[in-house]
C-alpha cells in the first residue's frame, strides 16, 4: 500500500499554473528525489500534501488519508518546508519546545533531536544567531521530533557547507535505514544522486518521470566528454552526425555516439583531442535528457 | 486542546513581545496616576469619584491587549511560524481557537493586574499625602460589576486582535489599520453623526470600559453598558468566525 498517494494534483496561483494533473505513489522505506529547476513545483505539491497549500484539483493521501484528517499528523508525518519558520527572538530550544508541546510530544524528545543534528551547545541561543546552516539542522531537528515514519524533505540541503552536506547525507541513509519513506525534493542534483533510489523528475508543474534512478540512466544513454583546442570545430562536425552536443569552451558533452565514433572522426577531421572518455550519465545528466532543460554539462 | 493551549502559553513566555506589553500596559496605567496623585490639590483629591479619576489609566490597557491580539496573530505569518503552526495541527480552526482563548485571558489578567496595581498606588499616594480616600465611590456593587465588565471586555479586545490578525496577515498593516481606525476614523464618525457613531465596534467597547460616551457636559449620548457589551460581543463573535473561515481556505506559501 502507498505511503503517499498523489492523484491528479493540480494548482492555479490565478492564471499561473504551478502544478499540472500530477500523480504518484511512493511506497514504503524509499527515498525518493522530487526533482526540478526552480520553479517547477516541486514546493507547491509538498505543501498541497500537507495541506497547507489548497489543491484546485486533485487529492494528496499520507498514510492512507488527508494530512488533516491524521490524528497527531506531527509524530507520523514530518515536513521540512521552511527553514526560516522560526521566531528569531526564540531560543532553538524553545522553537522545538513550542511544536513538541503542541504534538504531545514529551520534552525530552527536544534534547535527542538537537544532539542529533548537534545543535545541543546553541540550544539555549536565540535563533537570529544562527547561520543558515544552523537554522536548516533546526529544522531538521523539528522534523524529527515525533519520529515521523514519512519524511518531506523540501531543499534540505539549502545553506549547508560541504560538511553539511556530507551530514545530510548521512542523516538521509541513516533514515533509509530505519525503515522510513522519504520524499526529498532539491535542484541540486548532485546533492541527492547518492543518496535517493528513486526519482520523480518535474518540470513546469508536469511530472515528467517516476522510476528508479538505474531505470532512468539506462533511457538517458552514455555520455562521451571531451576537451579540445578545437571543441567548436568537432562540434559543428558532431551535429552534422546528428549527436546532441553541449559545450563550454573546449570541453564538450556527447549524446548519441559512442567514444570510438568521436574519436574517428577527430582523427578523420585532424582536430586535437586533450581528454576523451566515456561515463554512464549522472542525475544531471538523466535530468537534461528527460526535462530537455538547456544547460551545458562540460 | 489542552497540549494546544500549553504551547500557546510557552509561545507568549519564549520571546519578549508579551513581556514588553505587559510592562507598557503597566506603565501607561501607573504614571498618570502618579502625576496626578503628586500635581493635584488636596481639595480635588478628597472630592467624591476622585480615586476613580486615578483608576482611569487603565483604561488604555484595553487598546494595549488589542495591539497584542494582533501581534500574536501576525506574528505567526510574519515570522513563518504558522506553518509549523499549521503543520502540527491542520484542522487550523483549533489554531485560532486558542490564540483567542489565551489572549481572552491574557487581556483580563493584565486589566486585572494594572487596575490592582493602581489600587495599591492610589492607597499609598492617599496615604503619603495624609488625605482621606473616598472608597466608597470604589467598593459599590455596582463599581464591581462595571470592573468585572471591563475585564471582560479587555479580554474581549485581545481576542478580537487575534480575528484582525488572522484576516489582516501583513502586522504593519493590522496594527496601524487598526489603530487608526479605532481612534481616529471612529472618533471622526462618532463626532460628525454620534447616533451612528455609538454603534461602531471600537466605540461600543470603549462604551463598556468608559461609560456612555458624552458630547459635553449635557449631551450624553450612547449605550448602556449591557448593550455596549453585548454588541462589542457581537463584533468579536462574528469577526472571528469570519477570520476563520478565511484561515481555513488560505494557502500557506
Amino acid at each position: 500500500m502507498p505511503v503517499i498517494e498523489v492523484e491528479h494534483l493540480t494548482k492555479h496561483f490565478g492564471k499561473v499554473v504551478a502544478v499540472d494533473d500530477v500523480s504518484f505513489a511512493l511506497g514504503p522505506g524509499t527515498i525518493t528525489g522530487f526533482l526540478g529547476p526552480n520553479g517547477a513545483g516541486k514546493t507547491t505539491t509538498l505543501r498541497m500534501i500537507v495541506d497547507l497549500v489548497r489543491p484546485t484539483r486533485g487529492t494528496a493521501r499520507v498514510l492512507s488519508a488527508a494530512y488533516r484528517d491524521l490524528a497527531r499528523p506531527w509524530t507520523r508525518v514530518g515536513a521540512l518546508l521552511d527553514a526560516s519558520g522560526f521566531h528569531p527572538g526564540r531560543t532553538g530550544r524553545n522553537a522545538l519546545r513550542v511544536v513538541a508541546r503542541a504534538s504531545g510530544i514529551p520534552e525530552a524528545r527536544v534534547e535527542e533531536c538537537l544532539a542529533m543534528v548537534e545543535l545541543g551547545e546553541a540550544a539555549r541561543r536565540a535563533v537570529k544567531g544562527y547561520s543558515s546552516g544552523m537554522r536548516q539542522r533546526l529544522a531538521l531537528a523539528c522534523v524529527l521530533l515525533g519520529d515521523p515514519q514519512v519524511l518531506l524533505l523540501d531543499e534540505p540541503a539549502n545553506g549547508l557547507d560541504p560538511e553539511g552536506m556530507r551530514w545530510l547525507r548521512t542523516f538521509l541513509r541513516a533514515r533509509a535505514a530505519e525503515g522510513k519513506t522519504v520524499l526529498v525534493s532539491s535542484h541540486v542534483l548532485a546533492e541527492v544522486e547518492q543518496t535517493v533510489d528513486d526519482v520523480l523528475i518535474i518540470s513546469e508543474g508536469r511530472l515528467l518521470a517516476q522510476a528508479p534512478i538505474a531505470e532512468l540512466a539506462g533511457r538517458a544513454g552514455q555520455v562521451v566528454r571531451v576537451r579540445s583546442p578545437q571543441a567548436e570545430l568537432l562540434e559543428r562536425l558532431l551535429h552534422a552526425r546528428g549527436a546532441a552536443v553541449n559545450r563550454l569552451d573546449q570541453a564538450l558533452a556527447i549524446r548519441g555516439a559512442s567514444g570510438a565514433d568521436v574519436g574517428q572522426l577527430a582523427l578523420d577531421n585532424g582536430v586535437v583531442l586533450h581528454e576523451l572518455l566515456t561515463e554512464q550519465p549522472s542525475l544531471e545528466d538523466v535530468f537534461l535528457a528527460i526535462a530537455g532543460t538547456r544547460r551545458v554539462t562540460p | 486542546m489542552k497540549d494546544l493551549l500549553s504551547a500557546e502559553v510557552l509561545k507568549l513566555r519564549s520571546t519578549r513581545t508579551a513581556l514588553g506589553l505587559f510592562i507598557a500596559a503597566l506603565l501607561v496605567s501607573i504614571v498618570p496616576a502618579i502625576l496626578v496623585l503628586v500635581f493635584v490639590p488636596a481639595g480635588g483629591l478628597e472630592e467624591n469619584g476622585a480615586p476613580l479619576t486615578v483608576l482611569l489609566g487603565a483604561s488604555i490597557v484595553p487598546t494595549l491587549g488589542l495591539v497584542f491580539g494582533i501581534l500574536s496573530m501576525t506574528n505567526e505569518y510574519r515570522h513563518g511560524t504558522i506553518t509549523y503552526s499549521y503543520l502540527v495541527t491542520p484542522k487550523r480552526w483549533q489554531v485560532i481557537a486558542v490564540k483567542l482563548v489565551v489572549c481572552f485571558v491574557v487581556g483580563v489578567v493584565v486589566l486585572a493586574v494594572a487596575g490592582a496595581l493602581l489600587v495599591l498606588v492610589a492607597l499609598v499616594g492617599y496615604q503619603v499625602r495624609g488625605l482621606d480616600m473616598d472608597t466608597g465611590s470604589i467598593l459599590t456593587v455596582q463599581a464591581v460589576k462595571t470592573v468585572a465588565l471591563i475585564l471582560v471586555t479587555a479580554g474581549l479586545m485581545a481576542s478580537f486582535g487575534v480575528a484582525l490578525g488572522a484576516l489582516v496577515r501583513n502586522q504593519p498593516v493590522a496594527v496601524a489599520g487598526t489603530l487608526i481606525w479605532a481612534l481616529a476614523v471612529e472618533s471622526i464618525i462618532f463626532g460628525l453623526k454620534p447616533a451612528v457613531g455609538q454603534y461602531l465596534p471600537f466605540s461600543a467597547m470603549e462604551q463598556v470600559v468608559s461609560g456612555a460616551l458624552t458630547m459635553g457636559p449635557e449631551s450624553e449620548v450612547g449605550l448602556d453598558r449591557p448593550e455596549a457589551f453585548l454588541l462589542s460581543l457581537a463584533y468579536i463573535a462574528v469577526t472571528s468566525v469570519v477570520a476563520v473561515s478565511t484561515s481555513m481556505r488560505r494557502d500557506v506559501t
